[in-house]
């Protein structure tokens, strides 16, 4: 009884402070301080002290700025442009045209960068103008690209994945290899709607590309060399063991600047610029994160999570239904908050329910990503909506309505993981570990 | 104190203060990299390299904290602003009072905490734990001083609010979502 008293001061607590826009890093210390003093007899402030070092400061925490370096590096790059320049010849042919070079190429930089946002920025920079001038239904260029940048997040690196795994101390290469295969059956899902719309849409005119002959193909693909060179070290090292996480994204910094530096577009200042957004970027996650890391030992002290876990195991749910009920909960959840803050704020309390139901918690990350990802693109707060409003001047409404199909694709997704569970754990379980997971 | 428009010498100070600040922890993430670099290489050639993940987790730490005050002001740290795109100007305002107000508490409960935790490191003689054996004052103290400076941006915020109406934040909405 006393359980639903706490529940109900924590989530009034909360919510509270979340609605009137205090920031969330800040809410989560408040939360978790009045969980501790109301609730326990520990003093506060040292445990607070304690747990924010331990997790400031810890070694698997350190791949976060790296991965957000090397985005920041490769945004300022021209990759974007060879990107178009490499895919769009082999897309030409297929039904649905350039549309695809959305997917792909949101598919291929997400290989290279942890964050949908900057996925969105990088491929949109120079596929949605493209795009339009050959007079591809505005609705769809925007759709898509705001659905499939969401990749981001799912295929290696990953910063939902890299806090996820701090959350709950897991190997972060281990989450990364899992994400690969869901990725990709993501993707191909994408493209295949993308197929679709072609065949049934009734506004679906686009130019059509002048011929091509395979050998020009073949001497535009060099453009991708870069790209692709870069995803091998980060993602091979990893899978073969060579090199931790935090170590695959040092490579991937300073492969990423080597190839600013060979195309001529790194200076003193857009390193600097690079630097410092990195910078910025990584202590807003840490502010967060250590609001959190606070909150889960007060929840920890009151026990909330352990009695909820066990309260749940007697309703006697099926895996199938817990996992039904937690969708919808994180669907809600990601129509307030961004993915990372949904993430921590939820996993104190998820974890132990996770576990006592027996689900695999390799598998639940890459769940969870997808569920993430339906959040970048659901009104009234999705980052993806308001990056691409940025870009294209739309309302946010209309951006919304264009990617409603890839939310409902993700959702499909989901029940693709449930069904085959083996695509996020197969990879993981044939890599070989490196040196300290 | 007195805050005006041509920047005064307080203002002028303090804007000094985050962005001497935010430009070590940039050379705190930069120093990571290369702590991270040597480490590979000391591990391909077999020279040991104690305590090299402890000290990459060291200027973690500091890398974040030392930021924190001028990604606030940035507009960077992220926060739920349904609320105030819904409310008049003069409601807008008391809520954005009180939210700053929230934030000016907890992060000077942090920063309390926070310069004790490093007091009783340094009184303790407390050392790592790891192969370092780093004195712990001396890899706290940037997370204390980060905090400390966080603590002072958010009463600057708090005060400019509460006398001339608005805060030092000026977003970049395209960066701040760089994360997700």
């Amino acid at each position: 009884m006393q359980d639903f008293y706490l529940i109900g001061i924590f989530l009034f607590v909360l919510f509270l402070l979340l609605g009137t826009g205090v920031w969330i890093g800040l809410a989560l210390l408040g939360v978790a301080w009045v969980g501790m003093d109301l609730f326990t007899l520990r003093p506060a402030g040292d445990a607070m002290m304690t747990v924010i070092w331990r997790s400031g400061s810890s070694w698997s925490l350190t791949a976060l700025p790296m991965f957000i370096w090397m985005g920041e590096i490769l945004f300022r790059t021209r990759l974007s442009e060879d990107m178009f320049k490499g895919l769009a010849p082999w897309m030409a042919k297929l039904p649905g045209g350039l549309l695809h070079t959305n997917v792909v190429g949101c598919a291929v930089f997400a290989a290279v960068s942890g964050s949908s946002a900057a996925t969105l920025l990088t491929v949109g920079k120079m596929s949605v103008p493209e795009l339009r001038k050959r007079h591809y239904p505005e609705r769809h260029v925007i759709g898509t690209l705001a659905g499939a940048a969401t990749l981001g997040l799912m295929i290696p690196p990953s910063l939902t994945l890299i806090v996820y795994g701090v959350s709950i101390n897991e190997s972060i290469t281990k989450l990364f290899i899992a994400g690969i295969l869901p990725g990709l059956v993501l993707a191909a899902f994408f493209m295949i709607y993308v197929a679709l719309v072609s065949r049934f849409s009734r506004d679906f005119h686009p130019d059509v590309e002048p011929p091509m002959t395979f050998s020009e193909r073949v001497s535009n693909s060099r453009f991708l060399i870069p790209v692709i060179l870069l995803i091998l070290v980060v993602i091979g090292s990893m899978y073969l063991g060579i090199a931790t996480a935090t170590e695959a994204a040092a490579f991937g910094v300073v492969g990423s600047l080597i190839l600013a530096a060979a195309q001529g577009s790194l200076s003193w200042k857009t390193f600097l610029e690079s630097l410092m957004g990195a910078t910025r970027t990584s202590a807003m996650i840490t502010l967060i994160l250590s609001g959190a890391a606070f909150l889960s030992l007060s929840m920890g002290f009151t026990g909330l999570p352990e009695n909820l876990a066990e309260w749940i195991n007697t309703l006697g749910l099926s895996k199938f239904e817990l996992l039904m009920a937690l969708l919808i909960f994180y669907i809600i959840l990601g129509c307030f908050l961004d993915g990372i803050s949904a993430v921590v704020l939820t996993v104190a309390v998820v974890e132990p329910m996770i576990r006592h139901a027996g689900i695999d918690i390799i598998w639940f990350g890459i769940f969870i990503v997808v569920v993430v990802e339906m959040a970048q693109i659901t009104p009234p707060v999705g980052f993806n909506l308001f990056v691409m409003q940025g870009m294209t001047n739309h309302q946010m409404n209309y951006i919304a309505r264009a990617a409603f199909p890839m939310f409902l694709i993700m959702v499909l997704m989901v029940f693709v993981l449930i069904a085959f569970p083996d695509l996020a754990t197969w990879l993981p379980d044939h890599m070989r570990l490196g040196p300290g997971g | 104190m007195r805050i005006n428009d041509e920047r005064g010498p307080v203002r002028r100070s303090l804007d000094t203060l985050y962005d001497a600040a935010s430009v070590l922890a940039a050379i705190c993430l930069f120093l990571m990299l290369v702590v991270i670099a040597l480490q590979m290489i000391a591990r391909w050639t077999g020279t040991p390299f104690p305590g090299s993940t402890q000290y990459a987790g060291y200027l973690m730490a500091a890398s974040s904290f030392l930021a924190f005050a001028q990604t606030l002001n940035r507009g960077v740290h992220i926060r739920v602003t349904l609320l105030f795109n819904a409310l008049g100007p003069r409601s807008r305002r008391l809520v954005e009072l009180w939210s700053l107000l929230i934030g000016t508490v907890a992060v000077c409960y942090l920063a309390r905490f926070a310069v004790k935790m490093v007091y009783w490191s340094y009184k303790l003689h407390d050392v790592s734990q790891g192969q370092d054996a780093t004195p712990m004052w001396m890899a706290q103290l940037p997370m204390a001083i980060g905090a400390v400076i966080l603590a002072i941006c958010f009463i600057d915020n708090l005060l400019t609010m509460f006398f001339r109406g608005h805060d030092n934040i000026r977003s970049e909405n395209i960066e701040q979502s760089h994360a997700e």
